[in-house]
Formats: structure tokens, C-alpha cells, sequence
């Protein structure tokens, strides 16, 4: 079906892979073998996968390159292999959450935004690493071993989306599905060097997703690229009507601004997150700087603006979270509480020791720190911060993972429903990814996507892979 | 805000922990100071009618 190269398939982004798809100058199966094979190669250093179907896989690319080649395609990812977070159902395989108590829990029916990214023609490789059930860190007292960075497998790949980021960057697919609770999304982004965005509360559809908290869950697109990104999102968006949690809005144009440049946008430096509230390492900082700098240059307004603490931001997280994290896991963590990782166990019975109040109080605080966040909004188009403080620590250092894990910038935009996205800043001078932050007005992703776009042609942030092989 | 180790137990008792705090008293304690550590972190709204999210009223939430 190819007459020629297309580049190395492993690096193929999601738009390129699509459009010699659809070019019929790539076929889906010769992309899926390469992949699979890729996987066969490096899965066994990095444990991405938890489940691989990799029999449904090749078949659904069969499938795929027939209708191509007739000239019929189901939609803009036809074709595109996908990884899925093993707390998204998969309708056959389990959704395990990494977790002992759901080893045997087969899924009866696609989770929506599975759904959506087969009818946009993606197809399923398999089910990917988490923390266990979304909450804790690396943990090697489950049934599966945590994902490893491939930047240097020695390093944590971040959490709680962990195969998810690992697997993107490692070039195992080129796109996969994370959840963002607490900034479970953008964490691996952060450590990978890939592209993460917790999308606008609502904006995608809850259903078929094991849920951790409800008011704070959000399901985001990981990708290498800002456009992919933008493509991933336009698939997996829109309105259902069975989430309660669902935005009854319609679907903008998310790719609309992507190469519009940042000329007249006004840009708010959170600098006190990373200098005052949770001091970042210095090249952190460097990082960051340079980002706003290079935006300035390219004619964006940057300016300094002031949010709530990290610290509340943080605790206000932690409470609902908890609580309401409680109200799913009480009934297992009275029954079976030697079937959890000590990690989660841990963070998962706090709730049990906040009572309605404190969970109201949090509420209550949240709306007020919304509004606060609003107000920044009233004189800036987007914001700029930290995602993580620190480069990704050795994941065989308990230690030094209980000290970093918390040294973050996400969790105030679960509280305030916010969309944000993570990506490449630069690299530390061990060769570990460095990351920059971006947040915009509810349901204006686009906006996110432009900035974040300018970012990556600046430092071309998107040709920055591991040298895994 | 901190918690004797008496009234961590009968909390955790209370919510049904028993079995977990006969197994795993140390994760038990740790998950008590966490809940206490947080808990004193948040700032306490000073409008009594301050609303929790989502606002309690009909019409557009985010």
C-alpha cells in the first residue's frame, strides 16, 4: 500500500499517521505490526501495558485498511492505534485499576469516550498501567508492575496515568487516554515529555470511567504533539446526557487557533506557585522563565498574576477527593483491605476521618477559589505555570517520591474545573523532562492549544523523543 | 489539628476499619494524620451564606 517512507512509524504523530492512512500511502496493518512489534521489544523494560489485545488489535487494522483502501473511512483517526487508562472500560477486556479487588472485572460495554474514538476509527492496542485505582504513586506490592519513564526506565513515568504517559512517549501508539483527578493526566505528560491536557469539567463524558471523585474526575487526550491533541479532544468531546457531570454545550473547533501565534494574547505568570508557595529546583525555574520569555517574544503580553496558595488549593483537592473517594472504596477498605497496595490504602481510608462538614467546607472554599480564578481570567487570556517542581525522581526511592509527588502545580485546576495542559519546558541536565503548565477559561481549549502550539514550534518541543531503544 | 491515637481508633471503628486497624495500624494512623493535616489547611469562608460547588440553584454551573 506505501510507495515510499513516511519517517520511522513509531515517531508517526496521530494527524501524519492519519493522513497517509488516508493518502493510502500507509496501511493500518503495516502501522499496527510495527507498533506491536515495538512493544514486544520495549514493554518488558517499561510495563506500559497491563493488558495487550493484540490479536483484536491487528484485526481491527485489517479491517481498517480494507476500508480504505475502498476508500471508506470512518472518520480523522481511522486507522490510529490508541492506549487506554485500565480504569476506562474496553468492552471484553478487564478494567482492572492495577488492582487485586477488580483482577476479574471484564467490561460489558466501551466506555463513551472509547466509543467515540472507535467511531473516529482509532483502534484499541490494549489496557495501560495506572496507580492503583488512580490514587497513590508507583507500587510494586500489586499484581502489576508500575510503568517505568523511558526517558531512563530507572525514573517514575508520573502517575496516576502512568502506561499512558510512558507508552506515548516511548513510541509503543502515538495517542492514549488518561484521567486527571488530581493532575493524573498531566503528571506523566510532565515526566514524559509528551502532551497532556485535563480538558474544561464536563467537556468529555464520564461514563464507563471507574471513578475516583465526582466532582473533580476528568478524562484528557496524551499525545506528542499540541495538534494531535487537538485532534484526540475533538473525538472524544461533547455532550451526554447520561453524566450528570456532563456540559450541555457544543463542541468547538479545537484545532481553530493552532497556528495562529500568541501576538495580543495576555499571558498571567503564576510565578508564586513555583518561587514562593512550593520553591521549584532551579532548572524548573529556568525552564519556565525561558518559556515566558520566548512567548514575549513572539508578541504575547506576560504579566504577573496572583492566585490562592498551592497549599489550600492542594488541601481542598485532598478533602473532596478523599471524601468522596471513600464513599466508593468504604465498603472494600472494611472488607479487604489486604487486597490494596499499601500506597493507596493509605490515601484511600483518610476519608474516613472527614465528616460531612469538613467535605462542605471544602465545597464551599472551592466555589470561592473559583471565583478567585475567574477574576485572573477578567485580565488575562491564559495562564502560565509550574506542573511539577522537580524532574521524575528514581522510582525505587519511596522516599524521594512521598517528597516530589506533592511538589506540584495541577491539583488547583481539578478544584476549579479549568482546562490545562502539560508539556515539555526543556530537559535537566541528566537528560529527565522538564515542564510548563498552560490554563484557559472554561471550554476554551482552543485558545490552550494555540498558546501551547507556539510554545512547541519555539522550542520545538515535539521532535524531543527518548532514546529508548 | 492533631488526633490522639484513642480518638483515631474510635473513628476508625466507627467507620468500619476494624478489621484493617487490627492488620495495618500504621496505614491507619497514617491515613487519620493526613485527613487531620488537610483538614487544618482550609480556610473557613467567612460569609455564612457562601455556597458549596456546585452552587446550590437552578441555571449554568461552570
Amino acid at each position: 500500500m506505501r510507495d515510499g517512507p513516511v519517517g520511522e512509524l513509531q515517531w508517526l504523530s496521530v494527524a501524519e499517521a492519519a493522513q497517509a492512512i488516508a493518502d493510502k500511502e500507509l496501511s493500518p496493518v503495516e502501522l499496527m505490526k510495527a507498533l506491536l512489534d515495538r512493544v514486544a521489544k520495549l514493554d518488558p523494560r517499561l510495563n506500559a501495558f497491563i493488558t495487550l489485545d493484540a490479536e483484536a488489535a491487528m484485526a481491527a487494522a485489517k479491517a481498517a485498511e480494507a476500508e480504505a483502501v475502498a476508500g471508506r473511512l470512518r472518520g480523522p483517526l481511522h486507522g490510529v492505534p490508541v492506549g487506554i487508562k485500565d480504569i476506562i472500560n474496553v468492552a471484553g477486556l478487564p478494567t482492572t485499576c492495577h488492582s487485586k479487588i477488580l483482577t476479574d472485572n471484564v467490561a460489558k460495554a466501551d466506555a463513551v469516550c472509547v466509543q467515540k474514538l472507535r467511531g473516529a476509527g482509532a483502534i484499541v492496542m490494549g489496557k495501560l498501567s495506572t496507580h492503583e485505582f488512580a490514587i497513590g504513586g508507583p507500587s510494586f506490592d500489586l499484581p502489576w508492575p508500575p510503568a517505568r519513564n523511558p526517558w531512563n526506565t530507572d525514573h517514575h513515568p508520573g502517575g496516576s496515568s502512568s502506561g499512558s504517559g510512558s507508552g506515548v512517549a516511548a513510541g509503543l501508539f502515538p495517542m492514549a487516554l488518561g484521567t486527571d483527578t488530581g493532575g493524573s493526566v498531566r503528571n506523566p505528560a510532565s515526566c514524559c515529555g509528551i502532551v497532556g491536557l485535563k480538558p474544561t469539567y464536563g467537556l468529555v463524558s464520564r461514563r464507563g470511567v471507574f471513578p475516583l471523585s465526582f466532582t473533580l474526575d476528568h478524562i484528557g487526550p496524551m499525545t506528542r504533539t499540541v495538534a494531535d491533541n487537538a485532534l484526540m479532544l475533538q473525538a472524544i468531546a461533547g455532550h451526554d446526557a447520561l453524566d450528570p457531570g456532563s456540559a450541555a454545550t457544543v463542541n468547538g473547533h479545537y484545532a481553530a487557533n493552532l497556528d495562529r501565534g500568541v501576538r495580543d494574547l495576555r499571558i498571567g505568570f503564576v510565578r508564586h506557585f513555583h518561587e514562593i508557595d512550593t520553591p521549584a529546583e532551579a532548572e524548573v525555574t529556568a525552564a519556565l522563565n525561558h518559556a515566558a520569555r520566548a512567548l514575549q517574544m513572539e508578541g504575547a503580553e506576560v504579566r504577573d498574576i496572583r492566585l490562592p496558595t498551592l497549599t489550600e488549593f492542594g488541601a481542598v483537592n485532598r478533602v473532596i477527593l478523599q471524601s468522596e473517594a471513600w464513599a466508593i472504596h468504604g465498603p472494600w477498605l472494611r472488607e479487604r483491605p489486604g487486597d490494596y497496595g499499601q500506597l493507596s490504602r493509605r490515601r484511600l481510608m483518610a476519608g474516613a476521618f472527614m465528616n460531612a462538614g469538613d467535605y462542605v467546607q471544602a465545597q464551599r472554599r472551592r466555589l470561592e477559589m473559583i471565583a478567585e480564578v475567574e477574576a485572573a481570567f477578567r485580565q488575562v487570556d491564559v495562564l502560565l505555570c509550574a506542573s511539577s517542581m522537580d524532574p521524575p525522581c528514581r522510582i525505587d526511592r519511596p522516599a524521594d517520591i512521598d517528597r516530589t509527588y506533592p511538589r506540584q502545580a495541577r491539583t488547583p485546576f481539578n478544584v476549579t474545573g479549568h482546562p490545562a495542559l502539560a508539556m515539555l519546558s526543556g530537559l535537566s541536565v541528566d537528560g529527565l523532562p522538564l515542564s510548563v503548565q498552560f490554563v484557559c477559561r472554561y471550554f476554551e481549549e482552543s485558545t490552550l492549544f494555540q498558546v501551547a502550539r507556539a510554545w512547541e514550534r519555539s522550542a520545538g518541543t515535539d521532535k524531543k523523543h527518548p532514546a529508548i531503544v | 489539628m492533631s488526633m490522639d491515637k484513642a480518638t483515631m481508633e474510635l473513628l476508625a471503628r466507627r467507620a468500619g476499619l476494624a478489621k484493617a486497624l487490627t492488620e495495618f495500624p500504621d496505614d491507619v494512623a497514617a491515613a487519620a494524620k493526613q485527613a487531620a493535616d488537610v483538614m487544618s489547611k482550609i480556610k473557613q469562608p467567612t460569609d455564612p451564606a457562601a455556597e458549596p460547588w456546585p452552587p446550590m440553584k437552578a441555571g449554568r454551573g461552570l
